[in-house]
């Protein structure tokens, strides 16, 4: 846990650094129109010239905010592309792959359940206990899959305990549990938490299903 | 000199404590209902919302409560989300009470009072007034509910006119 706050506090350390020197590295690249190559003496004239109209001062603005867009959007591109790395890095760094175990929640159909809360148990230790929102409940219903729960666990035998709370058939409160136990080895474990609908039965099903 | 001492102590700590929170981006949270639905407060984002922590145990909360049920019948057409936050030891008196005084907004319940901690909260009732992006602009942790300034401050979020909060 240590481990993890301290890799946590070095990257927010240097995310300040790293848009710095993104900053710096764009105000020192030359400016796109400040071409240093000397322009070749058979150069057609400006377009201007050959229409014989002078460029006037706010074409020149014009010209100006539109590099200064483009520079701006440059800028939010790599910030955007940064911030992902970053966080790839700092999951890769949290949760390295040998001790990975994500688990994940969908939701098919969801006409005899609405999803409330769960409760995630590892090893008879509460690791998650999210709330959902109705427009969470919507989003998995659309095919959403959410990933619930990501930690690090040493290889070898776990038991994985998800506690579901809702409404069920006819409004009721509903309330059901189901566990699996697994192998965790080398690899990252992928486990992922099933609400489907029964129809026979007129009943939700709880399933966790094992990536292998 | 003494009741003085004393009195401008507590108007300190209740003044200087939450302020730092005015400006910063306001803890997000995911809270039960007492009727309906979970609400999650960054849902609101783009919306101005109003937040204030009570319990049945505080004696000013309920006219607190009135005051915001009003604020939200006038407001809500505009855009204004009115949440209320009890920080009770035992929810049913939470239930209870909610049921007794009827809002017209979402009343949640904080058993665990993670949600009064990241506000730190330390006087009920607590309001917390929030911007379109979702920063806390004002912060009241006083028993005035009638006060004039609240109103002019859910104007100026609705608004979004920068505002800056003396308290």
């Amino acid at each position: 846990m240590n481990m993890n706050s301290t890799l946590r506090s070095l990257l927010r350390a240097l995310w300040p650094l790293l848009l710095a020197a993104q900053a710096v590295s764009v105000s020192a690249a030359p400016p796109a129109d400040a071409d240093p190559a000397p322009a070749p003496a058979t150069a057609p004239p400006p377009a201007n010239a050959a229409t014989g109209m002078a460029s006037s001062p706010s074409n020149d603005a014009a010209a100006g905010t539109r590099a200064l867009d483009e520079q701006i959007q440059g800028l939010k591109k790599d910030v955007v592309d940064l911030n992902k790395d970053l966080f790839v890095l700092e999951e890769e760094l949290l949760f390295p792959a040998n001790t990975q175990v994500a688990v994940f929640v969908s939701v098919d159909v969801g006409d005899f359940f609405a999803l409330d809360s769960v409760t995630l148990k590892i090893d008879n230790h509460d690791v998650s206990n999210y709330l959902y929102t109705p427009r969470e409940v919507s989003a998995l219903l659309k095919g959403g899959v959410q990933r619930l729960y990501v930690g690090n666990l040493k290889a070898g035998q776990h038991e994985l305990v998800a506690l579901f709370n809702g409404k069920g058939p006819h409004d009721r409160d509903y309330r059901r549990a189901a566990n699996i136990r697994f192998e965790k080895g080398v690899g990252a474990k992928y486990l992922e938490l099933k609400i489907t609908d029964h129809q026979r039965a007129q009943q939700p099903e709880f399933e966790i299903k094992d990536w292998e | 000199m003494m009741v003085i001492l004393i009195g401008a102590t507590a108007a300190l700590a209740a003044t200087s404590a939450p302020n730092g929170l005015i400006g910063r981006p306001a803890p997000d949270f995911v809270l039960p209902a007492v009727a309906g639905s979970n609400v999650r407060l960054s849902e609101f984002r783009g919306q101005p919302v109003m937040i204030s922590f009570w319990s049945s145990r505080c004696s000013v909360c309920a006219a607190q409560l009135t005051a915001m049920d009003r604020y939200y019948g006038t407001y809500r057409s505009a855009g204004l989300i009115v949440l209320g936050v009890s920080v009770e030891d035992d929810p049913q008196r939470a239930i209870d009470y909610a049921q007794a005084h009827a809002a017209s907004f979402p009343l949640l319940l904080d058993k665990a009072k993670s949600v009064g901690r990241a506000f730190g909260i330390e006087r009920l009732p607590t309001t917390v007034l929030i911007d379109r992006s979702g920063q806390v602009r004002f912060l009241h942790s006083d028993d005035r509910p009638g006060d004039p300034s609240y109103v002019a401050q859910i104007r100026a979020l609705l608004d979004d006119r920068p505002e800056r909060s003396d308290r």
